[in-house]
């Protein structure tokens, strides 16, 4: 595929040397990618049973029984306050309207309803472990568990993205397992240090609440997830060989905290799995919220132009009731990325005339249309939020956990070349929209 | 049961006809441009309500909305079923401000001496690449709303929230959009 010789090698700066002939290639190979993702769904329904049939196998290989995920499943449906009353992440998952718990209630139905439509396995035994894929809860599951223990995460969440219907339940999860990804690192990072020699033992009073206290925590409690109360401080060892004072301390604690965040917004923000570094990082991010923002005003825009008076029909509601199960993870990285490359699209779309004179970003609009209702018109299936949802992974997942994940993908597919020339026109065209959002 | 996600979404589009609802009944006829405002404004603000004011940027919003009459008449609107004391937060966020400058004299006064001391080539580049985050860091503080008032961690969390929430809300504008173009088409 073109795009791959073209994939900047990582920051910002290297994308402004790519001429313009490579946008318009990619973005033929774009559309050529959508024309071609509706024609692999049919395939990938054929492969998906296959690839479910082998996941249930590998994780009745790696030890599971029935009982053990049933009680996997009844713990994973209880709350997690531990995670819940740490401050920040109660802030976005409550935020959310919904919270953890329900979360997991959730994606446990979702996942046996997809399953059950799809796949010949039997329910239970899939379900439950698509139940525990989402609470992810290694610690939970037993000590052979916890060695494989990143491994089987990434499984899990491979399980995860494919089976979700809606965006946000694959979000939050990602972000979930981070949190607990997250905890256990904490955790390794803390029990390492307590096996230094040369440490002393600090303890920085601080009111904040952090992930390593509550890996602290959780650690202790490898049974079940129990509740977590809030210390008021945080203990830190100095490793070895580095400065004790309190001051390189804090600031140590600070950095990784914001390394910690960093990679949650990597998660978010498509197109960054290759970036490391907070200057490319913060690049990314501007970038991407720069076009969201754009976005919006364009949207406001045209909606002013399409009603005079300013009357949206209620119908809006319930049709988008219906219409949000099969919303696709692509919708806001097609928009952005055609709005970026509206010259490319530009001998694609001579039709549209209105709105030129207010703003010229109105061609780019037309392919997502396009794209959206000819999705919002599709009977809501699995493979489609799967292809969709496969595509998202391809791009987005941490980078830690890539090879496990490319193995996945080459387990259940025939040949990993499906998934990844999906990925490289997908990948293109968002390294295109960071071209353009940077000229 | 609903994904958390479409939760939002409905909750969003929701709070966003309802306030395009004053603004139907306000005036008959708008130029393009008003009616643009007025529904990017209504989207905003209806966005930062979804939040319940806790998070900073959602309150930012509020606060900024507030300011004019306009705004005010549609917060007062989108807000009032739910607390009065979240109107209050919102107003609180000017008084930050002071204390955020001072911090950024003093941090300044310190930065200086460490610089010149940065003889060597590494100390160089790492010099060269902290004034690049922190230069950046201030781009993504002029983008989110609110984001002047906080410090590196939370704003990186802001910044998460935020992106979450604009990505539903342009979801949201464009379905609603091909829902309308659909509807004129179809007349």
């Amino acid at each position: 595929m073109i795009n791959r010789a073209l994939l900047p090698a990582g920051g910002g700066e290297n994308m402004l040397h790519c001429t313009d002939m490579t946008v318009l290639e990619r973005q033929r190979a774009r559309i050529k990618w959508q024309q071609e993702q509706q024609q692999q769904q049919f395939q990938l329904q054929q492969q998906e049973i296959s690839y479910f049939t082998e996941l249930a196998d590998v994780f009745h290989q790696a030890g599971f029984h029935e009982g053990g995920l049933s009680e996997v499943v009844t713990r994973s449906v209880k709350p997690d306050p531990g995670l819940v009353d740490n401050g920040w992440n109660n802030d976005h998952v409550v935020g959310y309207g919904v919270g953890l718990p329900y979360n997991n209630g959730l994606g446990f139905e979702l996942n046996y309803g997809a399953i059950s439509r799809t796949s010949s396995c039997p329910p239970e035994a899939v379900a439950a472990v698509a139940a525990a894929t989402v609470k992810g809860s290694e610690s939970v599951v037993s000590d052979k568990i916890s060695s494989g223990a990143g491994r089987e995460s990434s499984k899990k969440r491979k399980v995860d993205k494919i089976q979700n219907n809606s965006k946000v339940v694959a979000e939050e999860d990602t972000r979930d397992k981070r949190i607990k990804g997250c905890a256990e690192q904490g955790e390794s990072k803390i029990t390492e240090k307590n096996n230094n020699k040369n440490s002393r033992n600090n303890n920085t009073n601080k009111n904040n609440n952090s992930n390593k206290e509550n890996s602290d925590e959780t650690s202790k409690d490898n049974s079940k997830v129990s509740e977590v109360q809030k210390p008021d401080y945080i203990h830190v060892r100095a490793r070895r060989g580095q400065a004790t004072d309190s001051h390189s301390l804090a600031e140590r604690v600070r950095r990784e905290k914001i390394s910690e965040r960093m990679k949650y917004l990597q998660d978010l923000v498509p197109g960054c799995d290759k970036i490391t570094g907070k200057a490319g990082m913060l690049d990314e991010i501007i970038n991407y919220v720069q076009s969201l923002q754009r976005q919006v005003e364009f949207l406001s825009m045209k909606l002013a132009a399409a009603n005079p008076r300013l009357d949206f029909n209620v119908d809006n509601l319930f049709a988008k009731e219906q219409a949000f199960p099969a919303c696709s993870i692509n919708f806001p990285t097609i928009g952005m990325s055609s709005d970026m490359t509206n010259p490319a699209y530009l001998q694609f779309n001579p039709a549209q005339q209105q709105l030129l004179a207010c703003c010229g970003l109105d061609m780019g609009i037309d392919p997502p249309d396009m794209a959206l209702k000819r999705t919002t018109s599709a009977p809501v299936s699995i493979p489609e939020t799967f292809l969709d949802s496969s595509c998202f992974t391809q791009t987005h997942p941490p980078p830690t956990w890539d090879a496990d994940l490319q193995n996945l993908y080459n387990v259940a597919f025939d040949q990993g070349r499906q998934t990844s020339f999906q990925t490289q026109p997908f990948t293109g065209s968002i390294e295109a929209s960071n071209l353009k959002m940077e000229m | 049961m609903r994904a958390p996600r479409s939760v939002l979404k409905q909750q969003f589009l929701k709070k966003w006809m309802m306030g395009l609802q004053v603004f139907g009944s306000a005036k008959q006829s708008m130029s393009i441009l008003e009616r643009k405002k007025a529904i990017k404004l209504s989207a905003d603000i209806a966005l930062a309500a979804t939040r319940d004011g806790r998070t900073c940027w959602s309150r930012a919003i509020i606060a900024d909305a507030s300011k004019d009459d306009g705004g005010k008449v549609l917060v007062q609107h989108l807000l009032s079923p739910e607390s009065e004391r979240l109107k209050k937060a919102c107003t609180g966020l000017v008084m930050d401000n002071k204390r955020v400058r001072c911090k950024k004299i003093l941090k300044r006064s310190c930065c200086i001496k460490r610089i010149r001391k940065g003889a060597s080539k590494v100390a160089l580049a790492k010099s060269i690449s902290k004034r690049i985050v922190k230069r950046r860091t201030q781009v993504l503080k002029s983008l989110v709303p609110g984001g002047e008032f906080m410090d590196d961690i939370s704003l990186i969390e802001e910044t998460l929230d935020y992106m979450v929430s604009l990505r539903a809300q342009v979801d949201v504008m464009r379905r609603s959009l091909a829902k309308a173009t659909e509807v004129v088409n179809g007349k």
